[in-house]
């Protein structure tokens, strides 16, 4: 057992069991007293003592206080327990050992002097025993010492200890357990300390451990590793309810709750007592009282009463609530939902202009010669030239990269079409006036070529049954042969526009007649013949398109194009144009998309796989549209419009049918003067490159590159 | 105000100056830098007389102030800086206007004579003061042209070649040959440096190896109106058939020339220029542009193809490179498609070049931002331009005239 600042105290379980043992060879009152001891300890301090457990720590200082007397105790009964059994326990010598070992031998140990000891002569049967118990008063204080089997009789002292104990007392009767305590260790300040211990020098000096872990704080925060905690935020934080809230729950639908139109609140007029201005005079009454319940402007008539009580009971009282609820229920109330949409992201997203490079961007040349403005014009397949027909009477041939004008070819009238054939192999131009065609030759490009295509023209033979044709032939002779003319066709009505077939052989014209059948010709050069393929007249027809690829045939009147199969002879697709008056018409190389240039300023872009209304429209110039081109290899279409611009646009075809087609404007190209209202007459593509050509009502034409 | 350590030096013995740094003001320009040369040369020798002089820093001429071009260039005002200095290149000074009938469509000259093609099919010698000497009419159509002294060449629309014999001291032309094979407009013809050879390229996408040799003797022809043929050799000359056929170009060829005896360079409206190999007409390289070429010029001294095409850029390309679309230098000054392009015969940095904007400009690679002078002479399209060995620049254009102008760049030359 040992004492310090804080308690420490072992009692093994052993060393109470060797206390016991020591006891129970001295005196009873030792035994019962260190039981009590025990027992006390024990039944007292059960947090603090468990038979098992054997060490505590204690540091309260009331327990500190108690175990200290009861150890003080403790330790003087022990010195009297040990004293006692040196002097009087002599009896046995055996030791700390079960008395059953001797049970069998007649003697129990031995004394101090080795002899035996022997028992006590036991010859009490039950009887006795129990004669004994009935007459022996001492009986019951009698108790028998297991270590010399003797019969001991206990004193007064002896069973006044049992009986404390048993109570639960301290078995010494002057041990006053309730002392008054003395607060040794206190945590105020004495006067006189407890030790006279001078202070230790490092209470009075700085911690030199405290300075080392401070500095080491003050180096994380300058390092930034220890953040200063943030201030609290003051404000309240409140939870919003309904912030995810949807709004077609019924929650929601409170949130867009309109209430109720409130009712006019009473003015004078219904006041029982109202201001005389505001009651009606007879006239005024007997009017209302005729209009309809509907026309009134005062639903009752004011009525003044002389005092409050005099009010009779509202007759429509009931019939008002009624149309009040009715109004409340038939009327709808709702907020309006309003969609926020940003303009730019309703703007189809369009690749840049410059990403779709080649197209033209400025003008290159300018092909001045013309007098008056030029109608058409039209590029060699080789791309080397370019004729033009002009209605000063003239149709020029231009050399393309120089603007040199080559040849110039009079005719009898104002050129309304030009149109080279698209065969490289023949070498003709068909030009239109009045109501003559005229094939030319202009003997430009491959000289062989030349020949070959007047070889061509000169070998044809009279058939011998003679046709009876609506379009006369006649070969160019003389003058007009040196000029290069070659063969003249002689219409019935002005023809407007020619267009060639892309083998080269077959001539389309369309002579304008709203009265007649006979608007568009079909004329086959080797043959020397002419058809009419309709036989009903389905409108003024404006222009004529050959498909490139397949036998079909475009026919623009003024709202529709008419695709008709010219094997089947029949209609294959009638396109809406949704314009007024459609003005010029152009087939994609591929042959599967059309666009249609339209006087009320549109260009529609037609897929003949997706529909037969515009894919798409265009609405850029400003003015009417007087042509539509698209490029033969480039992704390009232009339009020439009376604006005097002519718009480029990239129009990219996809092989792949789900794609759509990619359009795209990329280039305004100005340069034309506008005369007589009139801009750009013509635009055509050069047939390799991508450069654009236009023709204006300024005589010029020009190239942009 | 901060000066520069600047160091002048050039490659002209005769404006040779101490080759020590002088500390010149930042700010100094062109003609400051001039005066200062001139005031040391001066202090040289007496008898000197005030030159004008231009600056090259890093290869190209200043044109700025001196401390601009340092900080564009990212030279460190703290270091010497090299200069050179050449004596500055005066303006070409016309001499002499042609008119013609119609538009010029080539010009060729040589030290003696001007060969020019016109519009009016016919092609015309021109003594170098201007005299008309000779008029070559033959062809049906537009003329082009390459003389080689004694013997002319024509090409035309006609799709013919005609090879003329002329005698200069009896003024007389005679027709010697007339090469038939293009299907085309013959736009352009050129000579072998051996003079035994020429090459044209045409429309037709092809081009064609000739002999220049004349000789007594036709080609045989397979024609089967061979009377008429006959008549008609009196005028036109025998006639000649191709000795090598170059097929490759996808478009129309407008430009051709010699690179040397073996090697041929044409440019083609397909945006390729090609380089063949003339013996075995195989293709030895392709450079590729983005438009179409209007025309070629190669300067055997800084071995560099110089292109015009249909934008307002003229080019500068390698033919030797492999990989064969890289712009060595766009002179971009134009306003008009550049339609004729000729490197100087005698200087490496310079050519001249003629657009559809009316303007003849003169360039030299090392001030690739602006031309050293514009020559507006012409009042329409410019179509040609030649430069001869002894300094005289010509151009022909569409207002039927053709220019001179005297270039003194040999100065220069004589001096080194």
């Amino acid at each position: 057992i040992g004492y310090g600042r804080g308690v420490f105290i072992e009692i093994t379980h052993r060393c109470r069991t060797r206390f016991k043992v020591a006891l129970a060879t001295s005196e009873n009152f030792q035994l019962s007293a260190v039981t009590s001891v025990c027992a006390r300890l024990s039944q007292t301090k059960k947090s603090l003592f468990s038979d098992q457990s054997s060490a505590w720590f204690i540091s309260s200082p009331s327990c500190v206080m108690f175990l200290w007397r009861t150890v003080k105790w403790a330790v003087s009964l022990l010195v009297f327990i040990t004293f006692s059994v040196r002097s009087q326990d002599i009896r046995n010598t055996v030791g700390n050992i079960p008395m059953e070992w001797y049970k069998d031998y007649p003697h129990i140990g031995y004394d101090l002097d080795g002899k035996k000891i022997f028992k006590p002569i036991r010859n009490k049967d039950e009887l006795d025993e129990f004669l004994d118990k009935m007459e022996n008063p001492d009986y019951w204080r009698t108790v028998q010492d297991k270590m010399t089997g003797a019969d001991i009789r206990l004193s007064d002292e002896q069973v006044d200890l049992v009986h404390r104990l048993q109570q639960g007392k301290f078995g010494d009767v002057n041990f006053n357990e309730y002392e008054p305590a003395i607060d040794f260790f206190s945590n105020e300040v004495m006067i006189h300390p407890v030790t006279n211990r001078p202070q230790d020098k490092r209470s009075f000096i700085p911690s030199l451990i405290e300075k080392e872990k401070v500095g080491k704080l003050v180096h994380a925060i300058k390092m930034g590793w220890i953040k200063p905690r943030r201030p609290k935020e003051t404000t309240p934080q409140y939870y919003d309810l309904w912030a995810k809230e949807d709004p077609n729950s019924i929650l929601g639908r409170h949130k867009m709750h309109v209430p109720a139109p409130k009712m006019k609140l009473p003015g004078h007029q219904e006041s029982y007592n109202p201001p005389p201005e505001y009651l009606l005079s007879e006239e005024e009454r007997l009017a209302w009282e005729q209009q309809d319940p509907e026309d009134r402007k005062l639903s009752f008539l004011p009525q003044k009463f002389a005092c409050l009580r005099a009010v009779p009971a509202y007759s429509r009282f009931i019939h008002e609530r009624f149309e009040r609820c009715l109004d409340l229920y038939l009327c709808p109330r709702q907020r309006k939902m309003r969609v926020n949409v940003n303009p730019e992201d309703l703007i189809p997203k369009l690749p840049k202009p410059k990403d779709l490079q080649p197209f033209p961007t400025t003008q290159s040349l300018v092909y001045r010669g013309h007098s008056s403005l030029v109608r058409s014009i039209s590029v060699s397949p080789s791309g080397q030239w370019l004729v033009s027909g002009s209605d000063d009477c003239t149709v020029r041939f231009w050399e393309v990269s120089t603007a040199r004008c080559l040849k110039t070819v009079e005719v009898g009238g104002a050129v309304k079409g030009v149109a080279w054939n698209p065969n490289p192999s023949i070498c003709l131009v068909a030009v239109s006036y009045d109501d003559t065609v005229v094939l030319l030759n202009p003997g430009l490009g491959d000289r062989l070529v030349c020949t070959a295509t007047d070889q061509l023209i000169s070998s044809y033979e009279e058939p011998e049954e003679v046709m009876d044709q609506s379009v006369q032939w006649a070969v160019a002779e003389g003058e007009g042969h040196e000029q290069g003319h070659r063969l003249i066709l002689k219409h019935p009505k002005a023809v407007r526009q020619v267009t060639w077939h892309g083998k080269g052989d077959y001539l389309a014209c369309v002579m304008p007649d709203n009265g007649s059948s006979l608007q568009v010709v079909i004329h086959q050069v080797s043959k020397r013949r002419t058809q009419n393929p309709f036989r009903k007249n389905k409108g003024l027809v404006q222009c004529v398109s050959f498909h490139p690829i397949r036998p079909y045939f475009f026919v623009a009147t003024q709202r529709y194009v008419r695709v008709y199969n010219l094997i089947k002879q029949e209609l294959t697709k009638k396109l809406m144009a949704n314009c007024k008056w459609i003005s010029s018409m152009a087939i994609h190389p591929g042959g599967d998309n059309v666009i249609c240039g339209s006087y009320d300023c549109r260009l529609a872009w037609f897929d003949l796989d997706l529909s037969t209304k515009p894919y798409k429209v265009l609405r850029h110039h400003k003015k009417a549209l007087r042509s539509v081109a698209y490029h033969r290899h480039y992704p390009l279409f232009a339009s020439g419009s009376d604006d005097g611009s002519v718009i480029v646009c990239h129009g990219m075809v996809y092989n792949d049918l789900l794609q759509n087609p990619l359009i795209v404007p990329v280039k305004v190209l100005k340069g034309h003067t506008i005369t007589h209202d009139l801009g750009v007459l013509d635009v055509t593509f050069h047939p390799t490159q991508p450069w654009v050509f236009s023709s204006g009502a300024d005589g010029t034409v020009r190239l942009f590159t | 105000m901060s000066q520069v350590q600047a160091r002048f030096f050039t490659e002209n013995k005769k404006y040779l100056i101490d080759d020590v740094p002088f500390s010149i003001p930042a700010a100094s320009e062109v003609t400051d830098l001039s005066g200062v040369i001139n005031k040391l040369l001066e202090a040289k020798n007496d008898g000197h007389k005030h030159v004008e002089f231009d600056f090259l820093v890093q290869g190209q001429f200043l044109r700025t102030s001196l401390a601009s071009r340092m900080e564009t260039e990212n030279i460190s005002t703290e270091e010497v800086v090299e200069i050179e200095y050449v004596e500055k290149f005066t303006a070409p000074q016309p001499e002499e206007c042609v008119m013609h009938d119609d538009w010029i469509s080539s010009v060729e000259a040589d030290s003696e004579w001007i060969l020019t093609g016109s519009y009016d099919k016919t092609a015309r010698i021109w003594s170098m003061e201007g005299k008309a000497v000779m008029t070559v009419a033959g062809h049906t159509d537009v003329n082009l042209y390459n003389g080689l002294s004694s013997l002319l060449l024509t090409a035309s629309l006609d799709q013919t070649i005609m090879l003329w014999e002329w005698n200069s001291e009896r003024n007389k032309v005679k027709a010697r040959h007339c090469c038939r094979g293009h299907a085309g407009s013959v736009d352009t013809v050129a000579v072998d440096p051996t003079r035994t050879k020429f090459c044209s390229g045409s429309w037709d996408k092809m081009l064609k190896i000739w002999s220049a040799v004349p000789t007594e003797e036709e080609d045989e022809i397979e024609e089967p109106n061979r009377p008429r043929k006959k008549q008609k050799t009196e005028q036109m000359g025998l006639t000649r058939t191709p000795l090598m056929t170059f097929s490759g170009h996808n478009e129309a060829v407008s430009s051709v020339l010699w690179m040397d005896a073996e090697e041929l360079c044409s440019a083609s409206w397909d945006h390729t220029i090609r380089l063949w190999d003339a013996e075995t007409g195989g293709q030895k390289n392709t450079i590729t542009g983005s438009k179409v070429f209007n025309c070629i010029s190669y300067s055997p001294l800084c071995r560099r193809l110089a292109s015009g095409s249909t934008d307002r850029h003229v080019r500068l390309w390698d033919p030797r490179s492999k990989d064969g679309s890289l712009v060595l230098l766009s002179l971009t000054s134009h306003n008009g498609w550049v339609t004729a392009v000729r490197w100087s015969p005698s200087h490496e940095h310079q050519l001249v070049s003629g657009s559809l904007d009316n303007v003849v400009k003169l360039w030299d690679t090392r001030s690739c931002k602006a031309p050293l002078y514009d020559l507006a002479a012409h009042e329409d399209k410019v179509m040609c331009v030649d430069w001869t060995e002894n300094g005289l620049i010509l151009s022909g254009g569409a207002d039927n005239k053709l220019y001179t102008y005297r270039y003194s760049a040999c100065v220069l030359d004589a001096g080194a």
